[in-house]
C-alpha cells in the first residue's frame, strides 16, 4: 500500500474550489515535486496532506491512517509528518536548541537531555552546531530554514512535506537549503515538495506532479516532465520558467 | 547600577508580600466574629461619627454605642460605610445595624425597626462667613442651596423650596457641601444643627443665620423582623446611660462650646501632610493591594475569556463576547453597587466590602484584559501555530509554549496601561466604604475640612505612584524585549 493516498481531495473556500478532484499516490522512499504557476493549489493539496486545511471532501491516508476521518487523532499522525515552511515559522520566543527540542519534549518522546544531544546531532547534520544557543532572529534566511528541517527531523517523521522551502530565500542561500534536503532524499525519506526550483526538482524528483487551476494536469519522471511534457498548459509553464 | 536593577524585584515582593498578609487576615475576622453586631455608620458626620488624628472613630454615636454594648455586654463592630452605603448595606442585611445620626422617618420606618430616639435634632441654615446679604429663608429666591442626600436638612430643604423660590444641589458628604457654599456656588446650606454648629466651631468658614427649626429625632436602626434582641438591648443600655447621666457626659463632650477646638490644629500644608500620612499611607496600602490582586485575577480572567473569545466553538465565543461587552459597557460604579447590595440583597447573603470590591475591578478589568489577550493573541503570526501544530503539538499546548509567550511580549504596553487605569479605578471604590486612599482622604477631610489641600496632598500621592510604576514597567518591558527579541 502507499506510503501517502489522496483520493477525490476537493477543497473550497467559500464558493471558490481551489482543489478539484485531486488523485495522489506517494510511495515510500518516493521524493514527489508539485510544481506549478502561482493559485494553482499545490501548496493547498501539500497543506491537505497534515491536515492543516481543513478538507471540503475526499480521503487522504496517511500510513493506513485515513486523516479525513473525525475520529483520527490527528496530532498522533502529524508527530510522524515533518513540515517546513516558505517562511521558516521559527518560534521568536525560544533559541535554535530550544525550537528543535519543544516537539520532542512537550510530547514526551524524548527526555530532555535525549532531546538535546538529538538536537545538537540534528544541527551538526544542518551545519550549524554552534548556532545552538543562538536567537533565531539572529540567523540568516538559509541558516533559519535549516534549523526549521531539523525542527522537523527532531520528530522521527517518516514523511517530510515542504511548502516552498527557498521561495523566501536570498539566492546566495538556496544551495545550503536544497542540499540538506537533497541529503535526506538520498537518506531515502519519504518527501513532497512544493517548488518553484525547477532545476533542483530535476535533480531530486523520482516523480514530478505539474498542477493547474486545481487540478492536476501530468504527472511523470523527470525527465518525461521536463524533456517532453505532453500537455499543453505544461508546455507553457516550463517555457514561462526555464 | 545594582540597587536600580534591584528595585523592581523589591517592589514585587512587597506587593506580593502585602497581598499575602491581607488576604489571610479577613478571613480569619469572618470567622471569629459569630455574635459581633455589624454596625454600619457614616464617616463624615462629624459629632457623630469621624475619625480623630489618630485614625480612631469617634464622636456621639461612637462613644454612645460603646457606652451601651458595655452596659449591656455586646460585642460589636463598626462598619464606617458612608450614610447612603450604610442604609443600603442594612437594607440588603449587609449589617445588623446602623447609627449615623439617622432621622426616624416614617419611610425609613417600613423598611427599618427605630430605637427610642437617642438624640433631638433640629435644621439650621448658613451661609459662607463673608455673606451679609443672606439672613433669613425670603434672600434665598432663586439662588442655589446645598444639602446632603438623605438627611433631614435636604427633606426640609425641599419642603420649603416652592414657597422661597431656590434651588438644591445635593451631596453626598458634608465636607464637599460645605466648600460648595465657601465657594459660592451655593449660598447657603441645610444640616443638622449639631453637625453645622460643630463645622462652624471647627473653622469650617460658615455662619449659621437661622434659629434651629424643630426637627426629628435621630434612632439606631435594624432591619424589620431582624435583631430584636439588639434593639432592646439598645434601648435599655440608653435608658440606663441617662439615668447615669453617662449620656449628658457624651453630649457635654461633643456639644459644649469649645471642647474640640482646643485640640492642637496645624493646619499648614506640611502641617496637615505630616498629620495626615499614616492614615493615608493605609489607604496606599489598601489601593495596592486591590490593584495587585484585582489585576491578577483580572490576568487569568482575561486569558480564559480573551481565548474563548477567539475559539472556534460560536458558544464560547458567545459567552465571551456577552461577559466582556456588559463589563465594558457599563460604569464601574454601578457594577460596585450591584455586586455588594444588589447580588446579596437578591440570594441573602453577605459579603465585606473589600471582596465586593475585589470582585468587581477584577471582572471590569478582566473584560478589558479579554481584549488585550485578544488582541495579542491574533497578531502573532499565524505560522506560529501552524509550524506548532505540524510538529503534532495540540492547540492547547501550541498556544501556551509558542503563541500566548509572543502575545503577551505584544501586550505589555497595554497591560501597563490597564494596570494605570485599575489602579486609578479603585477610588472608585471609596462609595462602598473601602478604605482605600480617596476614602482615606475623605475621612480626614470630614475631620479637619481642609478639602483644598487634601485633594492636593491625595492626587499627588497617586500621580507619583502611578509615576513609579509606569518607570519601572518600561524598564522591565525593555529588559523583556532585549532579553527575548
Amino acid at each position: 500500500m502507499a506510503k501517502l493516498n489522496v483520493t477525490n481531495l476537493k477543497k473550497s473556500y467559500g464558493s471558490l474550489e481551489v482543489l478539484k478532484s485531486i488523485d495522489m499516490q506517494v510511495q515510500e522512499g518516493e521524493v514527489v515535486c508539485l510544481i506549478g504557476p502561482s493559485g494553482s493549489g499545490k501548496s493547498t493539496l501539500l497543506r491537505c496532506l497534515n491536515m492543516l486545511e481543513e478538507v471540503t471532501s475526499g480521503e487522504v491516508v496517511v500510513n493506513a491512517q485515513k486523516l479525513t476521518d473525525k475520529n483520527t487523532d490527528i496530532n498522533k499522525v502529524r508527530e510522524n509528518i515533518g513540515m517546513v515552511f516558505q517562511h521558516f515559522n521559527l518560534f521568536p520566543n525560544l533559541n535554535v536548541l530550544g525550537n528543535i527540542t519543544l516537539a520532542p519534549v512537550e510530547l514526551k518522546k524524548a527526555s530532555k537531555e535525549q532531546a538535546k544531544e538529538k538536537a545538537l546531532q540534528l544541527l551538526e547534520r544542518v551545519g550549524l552546531k554552534d548556532k545552538a544557543s543562538e536567537n533565531p532572529a539572529r540567523l540568516s534566511g538559509g541558516q533559519k530554514q535549516r534549523v526549521a528541517i531539523a525542527r522537523a527531523l527532531a520528530m522521527n517523521p517518516d514523511i517530510m512535506l515542504f511548502d516552498e522551502p527557498t521561495s523566501a530565500l536570498d539566492p546566495e542561500m538556496v544551495g545550503e537549503v536544497l542540499n540538506v534536503i537533497k541529503q535526506l532524499a538520498q537518506e531515502g525519506m519519504t518527501m513532497v515538495i512544493v517548488t518553484h526550483e525547477m532545476g533542483f526538482a530535476r535533480e531530486v524528483a523520482d516523480r514530478v506532479i505539474f498542477m493547474d487551476g486545481g487540478y492536476i494536469v501530468e504527472e511523470g519522471t523527470p525527465q518525461e516532465i521536463f524533456g517532453n511534457p505532453q500537455n499543453e498548459r505544461t508546455q507553457d509553464f516550463l517555457n514561462k520558467v526555464l | 547600577m545594582k540597587i536600580k536593577t534591584r528595585f523592581p524585584k523589591l517592589i514585587l515582593f512587597f506587593v506580593v508580600l502585602l497581598t499575602t498578609l491581607s488576604m489571610l487576615s479577613p478571613l480569619t475576622n469572618v470567622k471569629a466574629a459569630e455574635k459581633t453586631y455589624q454596625i454600619a455608620t457614616d464617616i463624615t458626620f462629624a459629632p457623630f461619627e469621624f475619625q480623630d488624628t489618630s485614625g480612631e472613630f469617634v464622636g456621639i454615636d461612637m462613644d454612645l454605642v460603646a457606652a451601651i454594648a458595655k452596659d449591656q455586654g455586646f460585642k460589636y463592630e463598626i462598619k464606617p460605610l458612608g450614610f447612603n452605603a450604610a442604609v443600603q448595606a442594612l437594607e440588603s442585611k449587609q449589617v445588623d445595624a446602623v447609627i449615623a445620626g439617622m432621622s426616624i422617618t416614617d419611610e425609613r420606618k417600613i423598611k427599618f425597626n427605630f430605637s427610642d430616639p437617642y438624640f433631638d435634632s433640629g435644621i439650621i441654615m448658613a451661609v459662607s462667613e463673608g455673606n451679609d446679604d443672606v439672613s433669613s429663608y425670603n434672600d434665598l429666591k432663586g439662588k442655589k442651596v446645598a444639602v446632603k442626600t438623605g438627611t433631614e436638612g435636604a427633606s426640609f430643604a425641599e419642603s420649603i423650596k416652592d414657597k422661597y423660590g431656590f434651588s438644591i444641589v445635593t451631596f453626598d458628604d458634608s465636607a464637599n457641601m460645605y466648600e460648595d457654599v465657601k465657594t459660592g456656588n451655593s449660598v447657603a446650606v441645610f444640616d443638622d444643627y449639631p453637625v453645622l454648629a460643630y463645622g462652624i466651631k471647627q473653622g469650617n468658614g460658615l455662619k449659621s443665620v437661622t434659629d434651629k427649626e424643630a426637627g426629628a429625632s435621630y434612632g439606631f436602626a435594624v432591619s424589620k423582623g431582624e435583631n430584636a434582641e439588639l434593639l432592646e438591648m439598645f434601648n435599655t443600655g440608653l435608658a440606663n446611660l441617662k439615668a447615669s447621666g453617662e449620656y449628658q457626659k457624651i453630649m457635654d463632650k461633643y456639644l459644649e462650646t469649645g471642647s474640640n477646638t482646643a485640640a492642637t490644629e496645624d493646619t499648614g500644608f506640611f502641617g496637615l501632610l505630616k498629620e495626615s500620612m499614616p492614615s493615608l499611607m493605609t489607604g496606599l496600602k489598601m489601593t495596592l493591594i486591590l490593584t495587585v490582586v484585582s489585576l491578577i485575577i483580572a490576568t487569568i480572567v482575561g486569558i480564559v475569556f480573551g481565548l474563548m473569545r477567539i475559539a472556534k466553538s460560536r458558544l464560547l465565543s458567545t459567552i465571551a463576547m456577552i461577559y466582556i461587552d456588559i463589563f465594558r459597557g457599563t460604569p464601574l460604579i454601578v457594577q460596585a453597587f450591584f455586586i455588594y447590595f444588589g447580588i446579596p440583597a437578591a440570594f441573602d447573603f453577605r459579603i465585606t466590602a473589600f471582596v465586593a470590591g475585589l470582585i468587581t475591578l477584577s471582572l471590569n478589568a478582566g473584560a478589558y484584559m479579554a481584549e488585550i489577550v485578544r488582541g495579542g493573541i491574533q497578531s502573532v503570526d499565524k505560522g506560529q501555530m501552524e509550524a506548532a501544530r505540524s510538529l503534532g503539538l495540540p492547540y492547547g499546548k501550541a498556544m501556551l509554549k509558542v503563541v500566548l509567550p509572543q502575545a503577551i511580549q505584544l501586550m505589555i504596553p497595554a497591560f501597563i496601561n490597564q494596570f494605570v487605569i485599575t489602579l486609578k479605578d479603585t477610588s472608585i471604590l471609596s462609595i462602598i466604604g473601602i478604605n482605600e486612599l480617596t476614602q482615606s482622604g475623605k475621612i480626614i477631610i470630614a475631620r479637619n475640612l481642609e478639602s483644598f489641600q487634601m485633594w492636593i496632598i491625595v492626587g499627588i500621592i497617586y500621580f507619583i505612584v502611578i509615576m513609579i510604576l509606569t518607570k519601572v514597567s518600561n524598564v522591565l518591558e525593555r529588559r523583556i524585549k532585549n532579553g527575548k527579541a
